[in-house]
């Protein structure tokens, strides 16, 4: 209440009082023939020539009125006018006070009025919508939680959150915002992690978890061990992204910057001009307020705000303006497989044992064994099932040369294992009969991964692992496409059979398999030389190259890692796949509403100076359309905060409970 | 030249409404006594200013920037 009651009277009362004032002038003037009119003083105001407004001769009661609520409206637009020159600054303000001061000493009072009337109300409008295209950032900086509770001494204390100490143990409860990033030491819980992911649906969290400050528990009892405080967070990592975004200037935004540091002056100037060549001084005041510049110097950043505001709240940060005009013309996109298109947590599927003098647990003990060093991902589901089984690996882990695109080399009790694909063998003069290339070949038909495993210049036999695939990938292929993605692309160190097996699955376009890393960033510039602005979404390291080439470079599931959120072109927080064409699908939606806001501001100029000139766009008529437009073009802006269909977001009341909590108890 | 006390903050504005605000505000906390620089972002309604924390505070900071009309609060991160 108090906030609404300050809301009033602080940026509408001046228009409000205005407003009466003018009214009460009209009322004066007219009613009863004009009998309360009283006549106050003779004529003081200079002869305006042909376009004078004013009736009489003298100065009356209306009259007074009417000026008087020019001077209540006006009086903060020339002492913000006075304030910005003494910075050096020729704005809008001034523009609109030269004009109103201008119309007062002819003698207009009822354009100067008007004018200063339409500007204040206009000006209010625009404080509060423009407030509202930031609202996806200031629902963000609420998000950051106020107060933790933590164990000191023995006990439960509950201190503000910036006061927590590294390496701390906080208690989450049922209810509660998670205070730090940190890690879970004990107890089990689901945390809503719409704050930082986007994501609707609770992540359950065990020991070993992760969690981030400003999400929400929704039940179970975690302690937590703080590693990220204040301004060491994801969430302040996200809003101090999203804010250096909004900053950035897109490479229109330059222009249009350029562009207004002469158009006010030169407006001010021309109206001069125009004023000593006519000798009209109402046109040259009418050209001041209608070349006001406010629909065009505000028509990208309000977009860009808006755009970028909304995509965070979706869990997608974009690294800025630029970046938006670049997602907007993406033509093709490259995913890697692993991890992308598939789970990334391969299984193993298949022993086939090729020497009768062994076993086939003895296969998988002797991978095992050479896999033990690696950091390889095909490593951990050999191992994993070997530990099961119990043939797992023993003391250290022999050296392990991985050999990129072809597998490994280990050393396991002095004795040399290989462990790959065919060209590995070849590589190290292993002799094949063929039958381990066949067995390979026949499960990579299958769409699994197959590893030749040889000791010692001896092929002993072949073990596969398959990788499921996501859920989502059909899905997001097609929702890229319908964004205008014409080609989606798959890169991967697989082999072709593996690859096609998962892009026949998930409807990919093109498939690029048994690629090295650097044969990745060919083909990554391969595309480009076909013209296409491409987007590249990896996650390991192996993609760097790639990622750094691709127009736009993508990470996947970014909140857990502080490096991608720096650095990716565009970070998706979640996991979620489907967020990829909905990011494009905003970009895209963002960078028209710029386009169209251009548009707006331009036609809205030419056609009130074509009216000026052809007669019949008074001050007041301009000043009505130009904050017209402003509005115009704000609301447009609005538009992007409003959720697409389709979208991952989930329902606002979700995370506002925080608010309402408040409203309770206050 | 002692830099020990130099305090960086930033305070979230509200109210920006056209880029001219920028100057406005840039000048008016840039005359302040123990301010050594002032930036202000127009798009995300940012002020940046590093300062001396022992000649001035992050009050009076917000105070100036209320003179030039607009609210603002410093931000906890």
């Amino acid at each position: 209440m108090n906030r609404l009651q300050k809301w009033v009277y602080g940026n509408w009362s001046v228009p409000i009082v205005s407003g009466m004032l003018i009214i009460l002038s009209f009322a004066i003037q007219w009613l009863a023939g004009g009998v309360a009119d009283l006549t106050v003083s003779p004529q003081w105001w200079l002869e305006a020539g042909a376009h004078a407004t004013h009736a009489g001769a003298v100065f009356t009661l209306g009259d007074g009125f009417m000026l008087a609520a020019a001077v209540v409206a006006g009086y903060g637009i020339v002492a913000k006018a006075v304030r910005a020159l003494i910075a050096n600054v020729i704005g809008i303000d001034l523009l609109v006070s030269v004009a109103a001061i201008g119309a007062v000493i002819i003698g207009n009072f009822w354009e100067a009025a008007a004018v200063t009337f339409l500007f204040a109300i206009g000006h209010a409008l625009e404080a509060a919508t423009l407030n509202k295209t930031r609202s996806a950032l200031a629902e963000l900086v609420a998000v950051a939680p106020d107060s933790a509770i933590v164990v000191r001494n023995g006990e439960q204390q509950e201190i503000p959150a910036g006061q927590v100490r590294m390496g701390e143990i906080v208690l989450v409860k049922n209810g509660a915002k998670v205070p730090v990033d940190g890690q879970v030491v004990s107890g089990t819980g689901a945390i809503d992690e719409a704050s930082i992911t986007g994501e609707a649906i609770p992540v359950e969290k065990i020991k070993g978890s992760q969690v981030f400050a400003g999400t929400v528990s929704r039940g179970g009892f975690l302690q937590v061990l703080a590693t990220g405080i204040g301004a060491d967070t994801t969430l302040a990592r996200i809003v101090h992204r999203v804010e250096e975004a909004q900053d950035a200037k897109a490479k229109t935004q330059a222009f249009i910057d350029r562009f207004s540091r002469w158009y006010t002056p030169a407006v001010m100037v021309l109206a001069l001009v125009a004023g000593l060549i006519s000798g009209d001084v109402v046109l040259a005041l009418t050209l001041l307020v209608i070349g006001c510049p406010g629909a065009l110097v505000i028509s990208i950043p309000v977009a860009i705000v808006a755009g970028i505001g909304r995509a965070a709240r979706n869990g997608i940060l974009i690294k800025g303006g630029e970046f938006l005009e670049t997602s907007a013309r993406i033509s093709a996109v490259a995913v890697d497989k692993t991890g992308t298109l598939t789970e990334g947590r391969p299984q193993l599927t298949d022993i086939v044992l090729l020497d009768s003098a062994l076993d086939r647990t003895e296969v998988l003990r002797w991978a095992a064994a050479a896999e033990a060093g690696s950091e390889h991902p095909l490593a951990r589901p050999i191992l994993e099932t070997a530990q099961a089984d119990g043939v797992g690996p023993h003391g250290i882990p022999g050296t392990v040369t991985p050999v990129p695109g072809k597998g490994i080399v280990s050393d396991v009790d002095g004795r040399q294992v290989l462990i790959g694909n065919p060209p590995l063998l070849e590589q190290y003069n292993v002799p094949d009969d063929g039958s381990a290339a066949q067995a390979a070949k026949a499960l990579a038909a299958d769409g699994k991964t197959p590893m030749i495993v040889a000791v010692d210049d001896k092929v002993i036999g072949v073990v596969a692992v398959a990788d499921q695939i996501r859920q989502d990938a059909p899905e997001m292929v097609a929702r890229l496409h319908q964004a205008g993605v014409e080609k989606v692309v798959m890169l991967t160190g697989d082999t072709r059979l593996v690859a096609e097996a998962i892009g026949t699955a998930t409807g990919i376009d093109e498939i690029h398999a048994s690629l090295l890393p650097e044969d990745k960033l060919d083909a990554v510039v391969q595309l480009q030389q076909e013209g296409h602005i491409i987007a590249m979404v990896g996650d390991g390291v192996n993609d760097a190259p790639a990622l750094a080439t691709a127009n736009i470079g993508v990470a996947m599931g970014a909140a857990g890692s502080a490096v991608a959120v720096e650095t990716a072109d565009i970070a998706l927080m979640g996991d979620n796949l489907l967020k990829l064409p909905e990011a494009i699908g905003l970009a895209k939606r963002t960078v028209s509403v710029m386009r169209q806001n251009i548009a707006i501001a331009l036609i809205t100029v030419v056609l009130l100076l074509a009216g000026i000139f052809a007669g019949g766009v008074t001050m007041s008529i301009g000043m009505l359309v130009h904050e017209a437009s402003v509005l115009v073009v704000i609301a447009n802006a609005m538009r992007l905060l409003r959720n697409a269909q389709g979208s991952t977001e989930m329902p606002k009341r979700e995370r506002t409970t925080e608010k309402g909590a408040k409203q309770v108890t206050a | 030249m002692s830099t020990s006390t130099t305090t960086r903050t930033v305070l979230r504005a509200e109210g920006f409404s056209c880029p001219s605000c920028v100057a406005k505000i840039e000048k008016q906390v840039g005359h302040l006594k123990g301010v050594e620089n002032v930036k202000v972002h127009f798009a995300s309604a940012r002020i940046e200013i590093n300062y001396d924390a022992e000649r001035i505070s992050a009050d009076d900071l917000v105070a100036a920037v209320a003179k030039a009309g607009y609210k603002a609060v410093p931000s906890t991160f």
